[in-house]
Formats: C-alpha cells, structure tokens, sequence
C-alpha cells in the first residue's frame, strides 16, 4: 500500500487511527460488560504516546541498501500496537471491581467521537483523490 | 472488522444482566413463598459473574490477549442463610408454636440490586449503539 503514491502518509496515519480506536472500544466495552463481575480489572488501551512519536520519527527512516536485505519497514507507523495496562484495585472494599462506569461511557464517547472524526477524515481525503482524478469535474 | 467483537462483548454482558434481572424478579415473586419441591421456605439466589474471553482470535491477539471479555453467569447460587421465622398461627405452615419459616429475602436489597441490573443494561446498550455508529460510520468511508 505504502508504495502507491496516492496512499500517503496521511491515509495511513488515518488507518492506524481507525484501527486502534476499533481496539480502543472493544477494551472499554469489555470494562463495561465487566461492571458487575466481582475482581474484575478495568483495563487501558494507551497507544497515543506510540502513535504520535511514530508520527514524528518518520523523518530518519531506514533505507534496504541491497534487494535482499530484509523488508524495512516503509516507517514506524505499521509497528504502533498501544498496550494494555491494568491497575488492580487496591482500596479493599467492595468486591475488587475498579470499574467505573461513568469513566468508562466517558471514554467510549471520546473515543466513538474520534473515530468518526478519523473516519471523516479519510473519507476527505479518498473525496479529494476522487476530484482530482476526475480532472477537477 | 473486528467492531462485531466489541458488539459480541456486549450482547454477553445484556443476557448476563437479563439473567440476573431474572433472578430477581423470581426473588420478589417468591417473597411469601413458605412452600417448595425441595421443602422449607424459598431460598433468595443470586448470580455469580465471571469473565470470560469472548472468542479464540482475540486470544490470539498479542496486544489485547485477556484485556477483552465478555461476561458469563459463572452460577446461580442460592442463599442458604436461616428462614425469617415470622409469628402468624393461622398460616397453614406454622409450626406447633405457631411461627411460620419465611424467605429471607430483603425487598430494599432486591431493589437496589434491580436499578443496578437495570442501569448496566442500559450502559451496555449505549455501547452497542456507539459500536454500531462507529461501523456505519467506517462503511461511510470513500463513498
């Protein structure tokens, strides 16, 4: 993909974006699914930090001096996967649940509106490519 | 696409939460209930939660292994804790001196217990919709 010149880096920064958010819901869905489950853990999808310093590494990107070297990575964007942190509730009372709902519909929200704005985006974009191959018509 | 995932994981958590509205309901119908196949009074049951993952792919995912679960009701158990006796010698199951084994079943506990049942469907609910939107959202992509 990375070697057609319309898929740029924008278009694959979109697509990363899309995907980690798609992971992003699926954890908060399960923290919410899990509100109830006694010792169940909340978990975090973290991926921002990794996203945007890939984003602003691609600059000093590795080059394949010989045809059989091993692929390169085009860049570090395909290589961002966010992690998944847990905290174990530690106030002893309850029953060892640290879910917390109203956080948890807070981030889906944030979540859900970001995904649609990515999602926007690259529709955007594929609308420009579109125009132009039309030859502006 | 995996936002089905997101939607797997919460159809497990309503049918869980419905199950336990269901347990419920069986509780506060059988708050007087003094007869049973099993003999004695009604036993209150409450459901047990447990996670579980939801299929064997997003197991295999390196990133998010045990991070996505669904819910499951691991059992349902029965309170085994002593009958209300209440004093009533004309109910036909008094004893000889004249007090009657009711269920112990609290009507306040079983209310809050509801809204709580009640207030996680409705958040899982609004997690499907959110998922459903973001779907939708992505097919709306170059069209």
């Amino acid at each position: 993909m990375s070697n057609l010149g319309i898929f740029d880096q924008t278009s694959q920064l979109l697509h990363k974006v899309l995907d980690l958010r798609q992971q992003n819901q699926q954890v908060i869905a399960s923290n919410i699914a899990n509100g109830n489950t006694p010792g169940y853990t909340a978990a975090r999808f973290e991926f921002a930090e990794a996203l945007s310093a890939a984003v602003g590494r691609n600059d000093g990107k590795m080059a394949a001096t010989h045809a059989r070297h091993f692929p390169l990575s085009q860049n570090n964007l395909d290589q961002v996967s966010g992690r998944v942190l847990r905290t174990p509730d530690q106030s002893g009372v309850g029953d060892g649940n640290n879910v917390s709902v109203d956080q948890e519909m807070l981030n889906m929200a944030e979540n859900q509106l970001l995904y649609e704005a990515a999602a926007q985006m690259l529709s955007k974009k594929l609308g420009l490519l579109k125009y132009v191959a039309q030859d502006g018509r | 696409m995996d936002l089905f995932n997101s939607l797997r994981i919460s159809s497990s958590a309503l049918q869980a939460q419905r199950l336990r509205m269901d347990t419920i309901s069986s509780n506060l119908a059988n708050m007087e209930t003094t007869r049973t196949p099993e003999g004695g009074p009604y036993q209150k049951k409450s459901v047990v939660f447990r996670p579980v993952g939801t299929s064997f792919e997003e197991r295999l995912d390196r990133s998010l292994r045990g991070a996505v679960q669904g819910v499951r009701v691991d059992r349902i158990l029965a309170d085994t804790s002593e009958p209300k006796l209440v004093y009533d010698p004309s109910h036909p199951d008094a004893d000889e001196t004249g007090y009657v084994a009711m269920p112990n079943i609290n009507l306040m506990d079983e209310m809050v217990d509801m809204k709580s049942a009640s207030r996680a469907y409705e958040a899982n609910v609004t997690v499907v919709k959110a998922s459903k939107r973001m779907a939708l959202k992505a097919l709306e992509i170059g069209r």
